[in-house]
């Protein structure tokens, strides 16, 4: 089962100083920039995936490239934008349309021509056919036909039009790319009548769409019913899907392939699951910048908090860790200076009626304590934690918390690999 | 007016922080920008730092003034000022109040710097309000015009702000091209000593910086800095290939012509990047054989009258593209569009 990562142009300023928390001098966005391929000597996925949503930007999706980073992609294709040649290994790359983009158009904004055309510029490996999302889903509707809004209805229709438009330019054209289709689905057998649709068409590499907000249960039902009508030598790709713990069953319905961010996102957007092991995950340790953080600087404004204060505690959290690092420090010393910025930089939280359904901060306490006490980085192998040390599990600005997303997206490459039975050096 | 080591001002001056203090609005000071202090802390931390400009401090009556025997001027008088200072004391017993200044301070307070002189500027008042009036005054002045800083850029080597930084070397770019008798720009750019050039030096500077970090200009960066010479004869070649094939839309106002306008000078800088890198085997291509490239443009191009066809849906009138990123990227997607299915691919 192949791992895809797909590209939101996550980089790291190598240069990077942590103690003063500066970025580099004359730094250059991207140019001077690190991707996680570009840190980790092993390998931490098996190739990319692009989405054209991404690169052009659609509607109040602004995009995450410049428009002279984009040209410089359309100029010279994605193993020289990415630099994929500076990692030892091979890494294919994966086009999509970014479906998610656009999913409140009635139809896809892009032409297939133009799909085609963004596939070849680019000089993909594998360009995905233009489809339409549909985020509905109800087993219920295979019992009753009748019952399917035909708005959804349309939009299957759409990307099964599409794609085979997309292959027949493909045949025609010859481009460098391989044409995989998409399936778009709302219940077990549309997604197995899909998937018979487009091999009909001549299609033997198939990308489930939609699949995101699904259970693993009706993921799991979906592929029964596809297993139903695949043939053989079609391979399926799951769309944004992650759940580690299916993935042997899932390579068993014929998914060769995936792809996910939430290995990198977790690092940052999880309330708790923030720093991957090999069998479970830590809470990372919050210390917010006083500026920076939009909560801590209203409270700064708002005279709540007194910015000289929040910034000697942010300061005595930071030395604290220094020290636990280099023994100075004991566990409770340092659980103690977090908690006191803590009651600073987070007040109210108990009177909010969102902070119910998250953590008290008694909560970050234990998890703090736990975290310490193991020190999960001091055992990890990865080019992370050997670089950074106690940095790695501190939430603050991007460039700790998305070179600690980079450090999930190892571990989690080496989940997969356990859970596939083999090692991850023997896949790389 | 006195000097003072900046390290000792905290000992005896508080910042009056803004806050609510039940109904009323207390103190005046907003927060410190750490962002700004780190950058006067790095210029503190430099060689050759000084920062010739004072402080603002309000004293209150505790502090005095003994003026010593001798001459008096009409303003000046010698003397000596007696500011009480107690270690361990807090904030509000402090008998001085930053009125001005307190990034400054901040910024020397927490330089890896022994001391550092600064000149102070004090005046005595028990009145808040007056304090207050002050610190509205001293905060109200207009900042210099940027263009006037760009200017000035070239000429400095000290370390600036960040942002001053990065921009000091496409300023240098873009006086060249103003001023050397080989480029086609000469007297062009408008800039605060050349008000009657056509072209906005912000639209220069924009695509210099553009095509540094992302296109043709890029692949001329050195390890030790940059190839100038290389640089600017890349930018006379493309730019003299411009105004030869749009002879008719060159060198008038971006009022009678879209190529002088900020959207015009952007675009084609995206096309001059695609084109250096069509041609990045060869080192550096002349104007004949941009001239070669663009030639194909023209019929496409509508920069003083007509009706550009943007596709389907999307007719725009020649004088109707504005300096937005939205209409720049348009007009360059338009013209990147135009130029691959005509001339070719880059890669």
């Amino acid at each position: 089962m192949k791992f895809f990562f797909p590209d939101s142009q996550d980089l790291v300023d190598p240069g990077f100083d942590f103690e003063k928390e500066r970025w580099s001098e004359a730094r250059i966005r991207q140019r001077d920039d690190r991707y996680a391929h570009e840190i980790f000597r092993k390998r931490a996925f098996d190739g990319l995936l692009v989405s054209k949503g991404i690169v052009d930007g659609f509607g109040g999706v602004g995009s995450r490239y410049s428009l002279g980073q984009r040209n410089r992609l359309l100029r010279n294709g994605v193993r020289e934008f990415f630099r994929l040649d500076n990692a030892p290994y091979d890494l294919p790359v994966m086009g999509d349309c970014g479906a998610f983009t656009y999913v409140k158009e009635r139809v896809p904004p892009y032409t297939v021509d133009q799909v085609i055309q963004f596939y070849s510029d680019c000089q993909f490996d594998f360009g995905l056919s233009v489809d339409h999302v549909i985020f509905e889903f109800k087993s219920t509707w295979d019992a009753d036909e009748a019952a399917v809004p035909p708005e959804i209805r349309e939009r299957q229709a759409i990307t099964l039009q599409l794609a085979r438009e997309f292959l027949d330019r493909h045949r025609k054209s010859k481009p460098m790319f391989s044409a995989v289709g998409v399936a778009q689905g709302w219940s077990p057998n549309s997604y197995a009548n899909a998937v018979k649709a487009l091999q009909s068409m001549g299609y033997r590499y198939i990308a489930m769409g939609g699949m995101v907000p699904l259970k693993t249960p009706e993921i799991l039902a979906s592929l029964a019913a596809v297993a139903g009508v695949r043939k053989p030598s079609t391979k399926l790709h799951l769309l944004g899907v992650t759940r580690t713990e299916a993935i042997p069953r899932f390579a068993s319905y014929g998914v060769a392939s995936f792809d996910s961010t939430s290995p990198l996102r977790q690092a940052f957007k999880d309330d708790r699951d923030n720093y991957y092991t090999l069998d479970g995950a830590f809470t990372a340790i919050r210390i917010p910048q006083v500026e920076g953080n939009a909560t801590l600087q209203k409270l700064v404004l708002s005279g709540a908090v007194d910015q000289a204060i929040a910034r000697r505690l942010e300061r005595a959290c930071l030395a604290v860790m220094r020290d636990y690092e280099a023994g100075k420090a004991g566990v409770k010393d340092v659980v103690r200076v977090l908690m006191e910025y803590e009651h600073l930089a987070r007040p109210h939280r108990s009177d909010s009626p969102v902070s119910k359904r998250r953590r008290s901060s008694t909560d970050n306490e234990s998890a703090y304590r736990e975290v310490l006490e193991v020190a999960p980085w001091r055992n990890c192998a990865c080019e992370v934690c050997r670089q950074l040390g106690h940095h790695v599990i501190l939430f603050r600005g991007a460039e700790r918390n998305r070179r600690r997303g980079f450090h999930n997206l190892y571990v989690f490459y080496r989940r997969l690999q356990r859970e596939l039975g083999r090692s991850a050096e023997a896949a790389a | 007016m006195f000097a003072v080591d900046g390290k000792v001002v905290p000992k005896f001056a508080a910042v009056s922080r803004i806050r609510r203090a039940g109904h009323d609005v207390a103190g005046y000071q907003r927060p410190e920008v750490l962002a700004h202090i780190d950058e006067i802390r790095s210029y503190v931390e430099s060689d050759n730092p000084m920062i010739p400009n004072a402080v603002v401090l309000a004293f209150d009556k505790r502090v005095r003034f003994e003026s010593a025997l001798g001459p008096t001027g009409t303003y000046t008088r010698p003397g000596e000022i007696i500011i009480p200072m107690e270690n361990g004391w807090e904030e509000e017993d402090k008998p001085g109040f930053i009125v001005d200044g307190q990034q400054r301070l901040a910024a020397v307070r927490e330089a890896e710097v022994e001391a550092f002189p600064l000149c102070v500027t004090a005046f005595i008042t028990d009145d808040l309000k007056q304090q207050t009036e002050q610190f509205i005054l001293v905060n109200s002045t207009k900042p210099l015009p940027k263009g006037l800083i760009y200017e000035l850029l070239p000429n400095t080597v000290a370390r600036l702000s960040s942002a001053l930084n990065k921009r000091r070397f496409p300023a240098e770019l873009l006086t060249l091209l103003n001023r050397d008798e080989n480029s086609p720009m000469k007297g062009l750019i408008q800039t605060p000593t050349n008000p009657q050039g056509v072209i906005k030096d912000n639209s220069i500077l924009r695509m210099l910086e553009a095509s540094l970090s992302e296109g043709v200009l890029y692949r001329h960066k050195t390890k030790e800095g940059a190839d100038v010479e290389a640089m600017f004869s890349l930018l006379c070649a493309y730019w003299g290939a411009v105004r030869i094939v749009f002879e008719d839309a060159w060198g008038k106002p971006p009022k009678k012509s879209r190529l002088m306008h900020g959207a015009g000078i952007l675009s084609m800088g995206h096309v001059m990047d695609w084109v250096g890198d069509r041609h990045r085997g060869k080192r550096l291509p002349t104007v004949d054989i941009f001239a070669r490239d663009l030639g194909p443009l023209r019929d496409v191009c509508r920069w003083t009258d007509g009706v550009w066809d943007f596709g389907p849906g999307q007719q725009r009138k020649w004088n109707e593209l504005q300096n937005t990123s939205k209409d720049i990227q348009l007009l360059a997607n338009h013209l990147l569009v135009q130029y691959k299915t005509r001339v070719g691919s880059a890669a």
